[in-house]
């Protein structure tokens, strides 16, 4: 049992994107512990793929396929990895942290007497692989301390995508032993939600103005940075108060409680009311003229100057950086 | 339809922590704790779907004595029975190991449905649901939404990333784990605390861990980078650059 | 009419004049002298009929009250405060002239004659069967007889002005509905008192003295029965009511028992509500002055307590059916049900203003949070705002959700020490000092007052909500586990004395959380600075300040003179139109701060408006809901808002620059 296996990610024939940066740990690993890394294709179009990765640094590609395989289902990925696991013998699995890891990883675990390393955020020498606890208040060295393969997932962002050596590898097929009543489950495609009037709450980037705006006019240049960024437009309870845009935009404790990847708050000075809906957010930015203003004690980035000039100067470089 | 919930009892979200002496955990002295926040979305999923289809409730929760103020709790807000697994090396156990005691008292409930939050606040492993239905043979679904009782099973809406969705239809027993914001928690009452008083909570002992750990938790620390505001300066130009920098590396929202 | 009663007033036994010629006027009352045993039968019939009438009203109501609930917590004492209570708002009529002094006095007038009428009402009927104890003839009747027409007169005159006011005037608080049977009841008093001095006007024999008596004696016993079938039940009970009604203002009672939630239905009603929504008079004072009914919301106190009474009445008072229209079968088209709803229940800011102004004893209070604790503790209030409130107290333990650590670098960044005991007062954040922005800053400028003057203080290391939402909200569970958690906090820490910049926070530590300990003495700070005033940097800025009484240190505590020595200290106090007693709240009372979206007109802003009209370069405020309220109000108010500041920080002006040492210390 040796060498370091990842399994890569895709749907219809798409790479998920974090399947590279699992490679990529995975590479560094190998590198770390002396060994071979080696990567695992599931699913349809797998053999397309494939070539893609024939063109990294790898002992070797499996290819796993089976009609029973064409849509992602627990059962069918579990048996599947486990028959695979069992020839290939790699010392160590490494996948990408995402949904569907989180679905069937944990039970492949199981079938090895195994418990997967979760949501890594760096792997040190030992190996010793870091975790975060208690949201992110704590990290945590874990060990593998059993006898079988050893399972971890790798968190989104921590090894870079475009780090992965390149090199030349051989394509291998493996089609696993599938009977149609080991699935239980039945997916159906996947859909989005029809758009809604505005939910807030679902919004990945919201661009949030306040106070600071002083007239109902120059909400325009907000409106147009929000734009531009494909965001949602927010506006703490005095806009809102004051009709200039309507209720539903209210974030705050009166209003919607968000939790973006992106809030931008622009001329918001962040009265307990405001924070309260908006202190889940992943990033805050906020511009304010006053440099005590509170929303800056929870702002990730905060620039103190005056809105009418940053913000007008930020939509065109934010059109600049996409076109 | 017999609903059984697996909760946690976990550190207040907002409690200042501290290293204990041996670096392998926090100091729990002085620590106020609760149901895990996924948990009680779970709970509150195992209520709805009692008040939609009739059943019965059941939560179960394996940990030290503590553990009761929790599922007191949990009865309070309107589960109908506890289970108390008694034990005081949690510590000592992996995720497979606290499935496995979980397993065990499971077995003689033989529940229709089991519900359980997707991770935990503490060690947020995110697996003792699915490492519980593997254990029991059953099948499994995550990060759920909604769940919908159909003539033959479920038919339940699962989170994939980025804004899709999925039905998934799937026979019972099995077991859900649920996403958290999905419902709308209730608060406890004072009737609720009164009626939870004549409510029966068993406990039994979890049997003594007989397999090693697969995985051990060898040290935690503070992590060195606290979130601190970057405060950016510069002309309107320079600090839009700046901006746009964050924008596309740190927030990819470009 | 009214020389001839100046003159007899004098007491000269039989002086006699002919103002107009052909009408005998005498200074005595005339008397009939024989009654024929047909006259003695009717009377006693009409007797009969008139009590029977009577009785088979005020026998339910009287039964109604008795078998309500008990209530356990009940008490006599203090005795002295009921009877003074009694001898002000009954006997004197304080409250009923105060709050609408000509109206009020006509009222008190109509009441004193009644008093002054007793004896000689029962010596009229006391006559027809040869019973009658004033003797014409005395000295000493004679006298009473006339000072008994005296009244009389005063009588005639008000109720004539009480019938044109409620009938011609119609003041909008007395409800669009015209009740006729108060036209009614003001047409037999004045026929009592005209059929009474009329027979100042005839001679003991003929038939005009019987027609006199009969008058009057029939009028009696038509009034007798009314009065428990209307509003005028009142003249029974009410003087009961304001001797029996709870002690303190806003006195919420402890629940009895593990099946008691608060006013679920029928059975929860206890004997003193029953007693008091039976003595309504629908005067309207408590709908005057309500913030809600003024902001075109659901929400009618005198609704509530009517309602109450129709359920007693429908469903009495053993009845399981539920008080609150919500969670009864109600026909959509009963206008009633809309008062007696959820929704008119969770509006009030619970200021307290319709028990305060309640002539008849009436606690509101008790009954509209008794109503949201039958509720609240049922789980049958379901609002996504309350919720949230609800789980962040459970969570989190402050009424805004943040996490306590906020709270611990607040303290850090100020310097604030720690109370060890050493200190002589312990330093009471709150939710607002301990998170909000604007409440973090009035607290640091009163820490600075407090330096200035010497005085040592430390805060907490842990501090959770006093529970004041939950209280007024009815969540009993959230209200105790904070108000237990404290009351440890401060017998840990051994705090002797506290002060608070939140009048909410006083009230609920000083008095609420009796019902599970006694709390170290504590005042709110402007309590505090009045008492150092002298010591503190007088330095006037000559700017109008506009002082706004919080309804928690006014009405609650009588707190109002303290806050206003402060303001004259930094500038030119300014009255609003409504200040002291009858002060306009905020809106943010009751929890409201926190449930979201009012209906209608914001209570905040209708307030907000007031102050501004005022003209005041300065809204000074001494509680950090009403600041945060104004904040968002003012802000929406045209160029130049006043500005808003605390009493702290209108004192923390004056304080030289040298003394600015927070977070250096």
């Amino acid at each position: 049992m040796n060498g370091v296996l990842v399994l890569m990610e895709q749907r219809g024939g798409k790479w998920n994107r974090m399947s590279f940066e699992a490679l990529s740990a995975g590479q560094q690993l190998a590198a770390k512990l002396g060994t071979e890394c080696s990567a695992a294709v599931i699913g349809e179009g797998a053999d397309t793929l494939a070539a893609e990765l024939a063109t990294k640094k790898l002992a070797k590609i499996f290819t796993v396929q089976h009609a029973l395989l064409q849509t992602y289902t627990s059962d069918g990925y579990v048996a599947a990895l486990e028959q695979l696991l069992k020839q290939a013998e790699p010392a160590y699995v490494l996948l990408p942290h995402t949904y569907q890891v989180r679905d069937f990883a944990p039970a492949l675990a199981t079938r090895f007497k195994q418990v997967l390393i979760s949501d890594v955020i760096a792997i040190h020498d030992g190996p010793l692989f870091v975790r975060q606890l208690l949201q992110g208040k704590l990290n945590a060295d874990y060990k593998h301390a059993g006898t079988g393969p050893c399972f971890v997932s790798v968190q989104a962002g921590t090894f870079r995508a475009e780090a992965v050596e390149a090199g030349t590898a051989n394509v291998e097929s493996f089609t696993p032993q599938l009977e149609a009543s080991q699935i239980r489950n039945q997916p159906s495609e996947p859909f989005r939600e029809a758009a809604q009037t505005v939910d807030l709450s679902a919004a990945p980037l919201i661009v949030s103005v306040g106070r600071g705006i002083g007239e109902q006019e120059n909400i325009g240049i907000v409106q147009e940075l929000a734009a531009a960024l494909g965001a949602e437009l927010a506006a703490s309870r005095p806009i809102c108060d004051n009709g200039w845009l309507p209720m539903e935009r209210q974030v705050g404790s009166s209003g919607q409680t968000v939790s973006p990847k992106l809030y931008l708050a622009i001329g918001i000075s962040g009265a307990i009311q405001h924070l309260v809906g908006m202190k889940g957010s992943k990033t805050i930015i906020a511009i304010n003229k006053d440099e005590n203003a509170p929303i800056f004690e929870v702002a990730d980035y905060g620039v103190v100057g005056d809105l009418f000039e940053i913000v007008p100067a930020l939509t065109k470089a934010v059109l600049a950086a996409k076109s | 339809m017999k609903i059984l919930v697996a909760i946690k009892q976990v550190p207040e979200r907002d409690t200042q922590i501290s290293i204990a002496a041996d670096s392998r955990w926090i100091d729990e002295n002085d620590l106020s704790y609760t149901i895990n926040e996924p948990d009680a979305y779970a709970l509150e999923e195992a209520f709805q779907l009692k008040e939609k289809n009739g059943g019965e409730v059941v939560v179960l929760c394996a940990g030290p004595e503590r553990v009761t103020s929790t599922l007191r709790e949990a009865l309070a807000k309107g589960a109908d029975r506890a289970i108390h697994i008694e034990a005081d090396d949690l510590g000592e156990r992996d995720t497979l190991g606290v499935a496995q005691l979980l397993a065990d008292a499971t077995k003689s409930e033989s529940p229709d449905l089991i519900l359980t939050g997707l991770q935990s606040d503490d060690l947020g492993l995110g697996q003792t649901g699915v490492v519980l239905a593997e254990l029991l043979g059953i099948p499994h679904a995550t990060i759920i939404m909604q769940v919908e009782v159909t003539g033959s099973g479920l038919k339940v809406k699962r989170e994939l990333e980025d804004g899709w969705f999925q039905h998934v239809e799937m026979p019972l027993p099995a077991l859900l784990t649920i996403q958290s914001g999905g419902n709308k928690l209730r608060y406890a009452t004072l009737m609720g605390i009164k009626k939870a008083k004549t409510k029966e909570t068993k406990t039994v002992q979890a049997a003594t861990a007989t397999t090693a750990q697969a995985i051990t938790l060898e040290r935690v620390y503070l992590p060195e980078k606290q979130k601190k505001t970057e405060m950016l300066t510069g002309t309107p130009a320079e600090v839009a650059a700046k901006l746009v920098e964050k924008l596309k590396f740190e927030v990819r929202a470009i | 009419m009214v020389a001839v009663a100046r003159g007899t007033t004098v007491g000269a036994r039989s002086m006699t004049a002919a103002l107009i010629p052909g009408i005998h006027l005498s200074a005595t009352l005339a008397e009939p002298a024989h009654f024929s045993r047909l006259e003695k039968i009717s009377l006693l019939i009409g007797i009969a009929i008139s009590l029977a009438l009577f009785f088979w009203r005020f026998g339910p109501i009287l039964r109604t009250i008795l078998r309500s609930k008990k209530d356990t917590d009940f008490s006599l004492h203090p005795i002295g405060r009921r009877v003074w209570d009694f001898v002000w708002e009954v006997l004197c009529q304080g409250k009923v002239i105060r709050q609408r002094p000509l109206p009020g006095l006509a009222h008190a007038f109509v009441f004193w004659g009644f008093l002054a009428f007793a004896l000689v009402s029962l010596n009229h009927i006391a006559n027809a069967v040869g019973l009658g104890f004033l003797n014409p003839e005395s000295y000493l009747s004679n006298f009473y007889f006339l000072f008994a027409a005296a009244w009389a007169v005063l009588v005639a005159v008000s109720i004539t002005a009480l019938f044109v006011r409620r009938f011609f005037v119609r003041p909008i608080w007395l409800g669009k509905k015209v009740s006729y049977e108060s036209g009614v009841i003001a047409f037999l008093i004045f026929l009592l008192m005209v059929s009474y001095l009329g027979a100042f006007f005839v001679d003991t024999s003929g038939t005009a003295v019987k027609v006199l008596w009969w008058t009057h004696t029939l009028t009696l016993l038509v009034f007798l029965p009314l009065i428990p079938h209307t509003k005028h039940l009142h003249l029974v009970i009410s003087p009961l009511t304001v001797f029996l009604k709870r002690d303190g203002f806003s006195k919420i009672p402890p629940l009895s028992g593990d099946e008691d939630f608060g006013l679920v239905a029928g059975n929860d009603v206890t004997q003193l509500i029953s007693l008091q929504v039976y003595s309504c008079v629908e005067c309207g004072r408590c709908t005057e002055h309500c913030p809600a009914s003024n902001t075109g919301k659901v929400l009618n106190p005198k609704e509530i307590i009517l309602g109450t009474r129709s359920y007693l009445n429908e469903f009495g008072p053993a009845s399981e059916t539920s008080l609150l229209t919500d969670t009864r079968e109600v026909p959509s088209d009963d206008p009633a049900a809309k008062y007696m709803s959820m929704e008119a229940a969770f509006e009030c800011t619970t200021c307290g203003s319709c028990e305060y102004q309640c002539p008849v004893g009436i606690q509101h209070l008790p009954i509209i949070i008794g109503l949201r604790r039958g509720a609240t503790n049922t789980g049958a209030w379901e609002d996504t705002h309350g919720t949230k409130l609800f789980l962040a107290l459970e969570k989190h333990g402050n009424a805004l959700g943040m996490s306590a650590m906020e709270r611990d670098k607040f303290i850090q960044k100020q310097a604030f020490p720690i109370f060890d005991g050493t200190q002589e007062y312990c330093l009471w954040l709150g939710c607002m000092g301990g998170y909000d922005a604007k409440g973090r800053e009035i607290i640091a400028d009163f820490a600075r007052v407090m330096q200035y003057l010497g005085t040592t203080f430390g805060v907490l290391k842990k501090e959770k909500c006093t529970g004041d939402p939950a209280r007024r909200l009815g969540n009993d569970l959230v209200f105790q586990t904070m108000a237990e958690f404290g009351l440890k906090a401060f017998e840990t820490a051994k705090v002797q004395k506290i002060v608070a910049i939140c009048p909410h926070c006083v009230r609920t530590i000083s008095n609420d959380w009796r019902e599970y300990g006694i709390a170290p003495e504590i005042e709110h700070h402007s309590e505090f600075m009045a008492r150092h005033k002298d010591r503190l940097p007088q330095q006037n800025s000559g700017e109008s300040i506009v002082y706004h009484d919080p309804c928690y240190l006014g009405r609650y505590r009588d707190v109002y003179e303290e806050p206003r020595e402060i303001v004259a200290m930094a500038g030119e106090l300014v009255e609003a139109p409504r200040s002291h007693e009858r002060s306009f709240c905020c809106g943010a009372g009751g929890g409201l701060a926190f449930l979201g979206e009012e209906s209608g007109e914001r209570v905040s802003h209708v307030r907000a408006a007031e102050l501004v009209g005022t003209g005041a370069q300065i809204v000074g405020t001494a509680c950090p809901f009403c600041n945060t309220m104004f904040r968002d109000a003012l802000a929406t108010m045209g160029e130049a808002p006043p500005q808003l500041l605390d009493i702290a920080q209108l004192t923390a002006r004056a304080l030289p620059a040298s003394e600015i040492k927070t977070g250096e210390q």
